[in-house]
């Protein structure tokens, strides 16, 4: 047995160790937002000045005056929404078929969908463009939103939930005469919850963060996404050096949704990714 | 039942949510396959064929091979860290910590924010003459690198920013292995006084194996889809020092439309992808041990 005040030491310089670890890891925010609250010549000052003198709030509204930065969130999160929506309908459907229903070919469709799991999306790009060209959805959030909604990160982690469905409840329920719509609404899904709430908040975050897919359709400011609005921001202001604050700016607003979204919703990230999480 | 009444459930329980998984995933995959034994350029209507022209292209092209040594660096130099810085936060964030959560969160953070914005962020605080870093460096009297502005330490600049959004995410699965080990196994090393570092080399490391080796693999096949970060930092510059793969296939594709060539190198990707997968599969059967 160790003595109390040996493992009162360890314990303080655990708490030391993880408060700078903890502090390194979110330094990048935290510089971002003091960067975007400096004047120009603060922000080049060497040698460094940590904190502004007097906080430029007033940089907000200049980078909104530049660029419609509220568009952009409301463009990646209206679409990230609907996303996550769809993804949610059709994957409790497939989920469902490939746990409760016995049909010829059953292994071969699950096989396909766990062999795509792996496989970089990017490799689909050139024809699910050309699609999205031929469909007469390039430059609309409806291309970006139809090319996003199979994921088959949510089936895999559906099916996992379904099977853990206790087959009792499943046959008592048909027992009653409940049809496959009612047992999976009000059976597989209810009993499923946390999963699915997980799994959406982590397709959410994807899909608001996406960048690459989303930059090659659209094409109109109004559609920009805001990955796409803050790196065509952050190239055309790159080139006078004293922007360097706006766009920090921009940087803020982009990320303030996600953390706002983080710090209410922290416990599920922290404790789904784990063990709900991805392990396919 | 019926079997029309059979087959119908199926087709509205699966055909019909299938098909946005065939239009935009099954069907590209195999056009993208036909589509790199042509020489298509996405805006003339007509293409010839042109066998493995596209192939024989990359595989003796200068671009490639380095393109793949950059895919190769950039791939092993962020696993690696990633997995061990996110494997020793996991062990200093035992469970019954007070404060366990709030910590947890500081680490997973970058996770949650968009690399694009933070691919900004680092960019500014790589600033050569009055960036952050160099400026700490510089108090320090340290070296100071130009980080993304020279070929040498480019795509090292970018490895870093990689690193340190994902090491939260290892931190995760790490700590949740960490807690499926059974509390006895540690009592009786105690009891034979073994040291911390002998438990784990003796038990966490390979009680945790199944979760290294799904990381590992995983962290792998999303470096070599890592785009953003080398869009907005580099641009595969400079002079091709960050150049990977993806992005190869990316420029090719969508700057040059040469879609042959460019179909060609993400066939490679995929097959590349897919040998880790299947090594995923096959290690995880002989080795899973719970």
């Amino acid at each position: 047995m160790k003595n109390n005040t040996e493992s009162k030491g360890f314990k303080m310089s655990l708490y030391i160790a993880l408060t700078v670890l903890g502090i390194l890891m979110v330094f990048p925010l935290i510089w971002m937002l003091l960067s975007a609250l400096k004047s120009p010549d603060e922000i080049f000052s060497v040698p460094i000045k940590w904190f502004p003198e007097v906080a430029q709030w007033g940089n907000f509204q200049k980078t909104l005056d530049l660029a419609p930065f509220g568009l952009y969130i409301f463009n990646s999160a209206f679409t990230a929404l609907v996303i996550v929506i769809f993804q949610f309908i059709l994957s409790c459907m497939i989920a469902y078929a490939l746990t409760q229903m016995q049909f010829k070919g059953r292994a071969l469709v699950f096989n396909l969908i766990l062999i795509t799991y792996m496989l970089p999306a990017e490799a689909t790009y050139v024809p699910s463009y050309t699609i999205i060209a031929k469909m007469g959805l390039l430059d609309t959030l409806t291309g970006v939103i139809i090319s996003n909604i199979a994921s088959v990160f949510t089936i895999f982690l559906l099916r996992q939930a379904f099977m853990q469905v206790p087959k009792d409840t499943i046959e008592a329920a048909r027992a009653y005469g409940a049809n496959d719509f009612t047992i999976l609404w009000r059976v597989m899904i209810p009993m499923s919850k946390s999963t699915i709430f997980v799994v959406s908040l982590i397709s959410f975050v994807k899909m608001y963060n996406n960048y690459l897919w989303p930059s090659l359709i659209v094409k109109s400011e109004e559609n920009y996404l805001i990955t796409v609005g803050l790196n065509k921001f952050f190239t055309s202001q790159g080139s006078f050096a004293d922007k360097w604050p706006l766009i920090m700016t921009a940087n803020v607003l982009s990320v303030i949704p996600l953390l706002i979204l983080f710090i209410v919703l922290h416990k599920w990230f922290i404790k789904g990714i784990g063990d709900t999480g991805l392990k396919g | 039942m019926s079997r029309l009444k059979k087959s119908m459930k199926i087709f509205i329980f699966l055909g019909i949510p299938l098909i946005p998984l065939i239009v935009f995933w099954f069907i590209p995959m195999i056009v993208s396959l036909w589509l790199s034994l042509t020489d298509w350029d996405y805006i003339s209507p007509t293409f010839n064929y042109v066998a493995m022209d596209n192939y024989t292209y990359a595989f003796t092209s200068d671009d490639f091979y380095q393109a793949l040594k950059n895919t190769v660096i950039f791939g092993v130099f962020t696993v690696i860290p990633t997995i061990i810085i996110g494997l020793c936060l996991a062990l200093l964030l035992r469970e019954g910590l007070k404060g366990i959560t709030f910590f947890r969160s500081l680490m997973f953070s970058p996770w949650i924010t968009p690399m694009v914005a933070m691919s900004i962020v680092w960019a500014w605080i790589y600033e050569p003459d009055v960036g952050l870093l160099n400026q700490v460096l510089g108090f320090f009297h340290l070296p100071q690198p130009d980080w993304l502005h020279s070929s040498k330490s480019a795509l090292w600049s970018i490895i870093i920013v990689t690193v340190w959004k994902n090491a939260g995410w290892a931190m995760l699965f790490y700590s949740d292995a960490l807690q499926k080990i059974p509390r006895d196994l540690y009592e009786v090393s105690e009891l034979e006084g073994a040291s911390a570092w002998q438990r784990l080399r003796t038990i966490v490391i390979p009680l945790v194996s199944p979760t290294t080796l799904f990381l590992g693999i995983m962290l792998a096949i999303e470096s070599i889809q890592a785009y953003d970060q080398i869009q907005v930092m580099t641009q595969g510059g400079p002079s091709g020092s960050t150049r990977t793969l993806l992005y190869m296939y990316y420029q090719m594709a969508f700057e040059q439309f040469n879609m042959g060539q460019a179909t060609a190198i993400s066939t490679i990707i995929v097959v590349i992808t897919g040998i880790l997968a299947l090594t995923m599969f096959y290690v995880s059967k002989r080795w899973v041990h719970y």
